[in-house]
């Protein structure tokens, strides 16, 4: 049994805002399932449509096996989830929600275990108006974790939080992952997804336009890969065109940018360039799947039509990988 | 056990809101300043006396306790929607029903805690000025202004639930203040009575209904109210509004002037002072039902 099932989900507000146009998804049971897309592409709809906070206008979801809009509270007992746009109410103590949590739940966490891992044990007894949006975001996350769940549903996880958070975060998610659990959540950020899932989906103006492993979405992406050496005075381009895979050279003050066909030529240009110059400081890009993420969502609603026909593209493909 | 949950910790949250403090604590200010200030008349008892200050203190609450209940209430669940804490109500296992009936019981136990409160310290102070303490009356009139009190309650978080937005809420609020206490009170135009004779004898030219008019009137939880305190209170205090539908009513009319008070009798059922016990039983259940179907229903995002 999948962990979540849609059948042609649709939203449509008011009379012709499609929010989510005809979503076929199926996450199976034990994924780590990253739910990618601009802001605006309609992730959170979707979301709020497998969690009854919203009603489809056409088209239906399964949790777990159950309808949300006739199994609400089975549903909600069995997942844990962390919402986008959510509100604490101020006059309570982060304690005094993870406890609530536990009690709706009837889990038997202990709270104090689960505000420490989520990092915020040392101020479980502060007012949560005096948390600033990155704790209160830790504290969602660890309400979200509470009673051992099968299935998380985390919406924008990473808002709010600095690098230290999302790392930590990233943590606790693989861990739990690890123990069976099935994860999913949305990102409009790629590299926070990479990071973790094991497969995603890229979702465009309603439709999801790419569905498959980080993998496979890397070698369709094909394309090239850069890598970056810094050296100790500026170079020049030092008769890198010889090298074979390497596509475009540039130059600016010090930092050479090598652009390469394929990852495994980066290391042909550490070795030439180490020859001609003295290099401090390497960085690599592994590849170029931000730019293909670019290319199916056209960088979002604000796209011009050339990038609008990319995703086009793209679509046909993502078809005809899952064909 | 969701309701409960919802409840509880809806309640820690207002509990902790020193606005609701504060009118709370204005109420009892006010009754208790009644009280301070309450003479008893040349032929009254002492217990007579406090008897008397309790109902007119319900008299003075029926009118100043929906103010509070709906500010403290209004924006039970609006405000959640608008705030986002209804993501987590939501995403937590409890339905959409045990939000709302959780948000009444808690602003229930709230608007019920300041009417006990404010009844305490008005029959505190009362007890110190005329040293009598009418057990009965006083229980009576504080069941009677609480189930007054949950009415608004009612109102307010269903409209709470109806409603999207704060801004519709405070607009809802205002609209049941005016159209269930205002025109209630008598003012001349805007009156209830006037706008039930206009619409009916002038603008439908039908014959005049006074049975018809005490009913709707009735219907309204200001009149319930004033009713059901009849079924607490003793005989010399009693107050009958729909005097004129009575068998007897030209006694009754007479009988204001005298000191011998006349009861309406022959009073057509839905007129009768028991019959405001389940008017305002109505206002408890309608409102809710109509709000968790709407609710039910709504696109919370």
């Amino acid at each position: 049994m999948p962990s979540i099932q849609t059948n042609g989900l649709t939203k449509v507000f008011g009379e012709d805002v499609v929010a989510v146009d005809d979503l076929d998804l199926t996450i199976e049971d034990g994924e780590i399932f990253g739910f990618l897309g601009p802001n605006g592409a309609g992730k959170s709809t979707t979301i709020n449509m497998l969690l009854d906070f919203i009603r489809p206008t056409e088209g239906s979801a399964q949790i777990l096996g159950m309808d949300p809009q006739e199994q609400p509270k089975e549903i909600r007992q069995r997942i844990g989830v962390l919402p986008e746009g959510f509100g604490f109410d101020g006059h309570l103590t982060g304690r005094e929600y993870v406890e609530w949590t536990v009690e709706t739940k009837g889990a038997a966490d202990n709270p104090d275990e689960i505000l420490d891992e989520v990092g915020i044990l040392d101020d479980a007894d502060r007012k949560v108006g005096g948390y600033s949006k990155g704790m209160q975001q830790r504290l969602a996350f660890g309400m979200a974790l509470v009673g051992d769940p099968q299935l998380l549903i985390l919406d924008e996880p990473s808002s709010g939080l600095d690098p230290n958070g999302i790392q930590h975060m990233r943590e606790v998610i693989r861990e739990r992952a690890a123990n069976g659990t099935t994860v999913f959540f949305s990102s409009h950020i790629l590299s926070e997804v990479e990071a973790v899932c094991d497969r995603v989906g890229v979702m465009n103006e309603g439709r999801m336009v790419a569905v498959d492993t980080i993998e496979n979405l890397r070698d369709q992406a094909g394309g090239t890969a850069t890598i970056d050496l810094e050296c100790a005075t500026e170079p020049d381009n030092l008769g890198l065109g010889s090298v074979g895979g390497v596509v475009d050279v540039t130059v600016e003050e010090s930092v050479l940018s090598v652009e390469v066909e394929d990852p495994s030529v980066k290391v042909d240009v550490v070795n030439h360039v180490s020859g001609h110059a003295e290099v401090v400081d390497i960085l690599s890009e592994s590849t170029s799947l931000e730019e293909l993420f670019n290319t199916y969502t056209g960088g979002g609603r604000d796209s011009d039509r050339a990038a609008g026909e990319a995703a086009d593209d793209g679509l046909a493909e993502a078809q005809e990988v899952s064909a | 056990m969701s309701t409960l949950t919802v409840a509880k910790k809806d309640f820690k949250g207002a509990r902790r809101a020193r606005t609701l403090w504060l009118v709370a604590a204005l109420l009892a200010v006010v009754a208790g300043l009644m009280a301070y200030v309450w003479e008893a008349g040349s032929t009254q008892t002492d217990a007579e006396a406090v008897r008397e200050l309790l109902r007119t203190v319900a008299a003075i609450m029926s009118f100043l306790l929906p103010i509070v209940v709906l500010v403290a209430s209004y924006l039970a669940i609006a405000g959640e929607r608008e705030s986002g804490g209804i993501k987590f109500l939501l995403g937590l296992p409890n339905t959409r029903g045990d939000v709302i009936v959780g948000k009444f019981l808690s602003r229930t136990l709230i608007a019920g805690l300041s009417v006990v409160f404010m009844f305490l310290v008005a029959i505190a102070v009362a007890l110190v000025q005329f040293g009598a303490f009418p057990v009965a009356v006083f229980v009576g009139v504080v069941v009677a202004t609480t189930l007054y009190a949950t009415v608004f309650v009612s109102i307010a978080v269903s409209l709470s639930a109806f409603v999207k937005s704060r801004s519709r809420a405070v607009a809802g609020a205002i609209g049941a203040y005016f159209g269930l206490i205002i025109i209630n009170l008598g003012i001349p135009v805007i009156s209830i009575e006037s706008i039930l004779k206009y619409l009916h004898q002038d603008l439908l030219g039908m014959e005049a209904n006074p049975d018809l008019y005490n009913f709707v009137l009735h219907l309204s939880p200001l009149y319930a109210f004033q009713k059901v305190q009849n079924l607490v209170l003793p005989k010399e205090l009693l107050s009958f509004p729909f005097a004129e539908s009575a068998s007897n009513a030209e006694q009754v009319s007479r009988g204001f002037g005298d000191s011998e008070v006349v009861a309406p009798e022959g009073l057509p059922l839905y007129l009768t002072d028991e019959f405001s016990v389940l008017i305002l039983t109505l206002w408890l259940v309608v409102p809710l039902s109509v709000a968790y179907w709407k609710f039910n229903r709504a696109d919370l995002s």
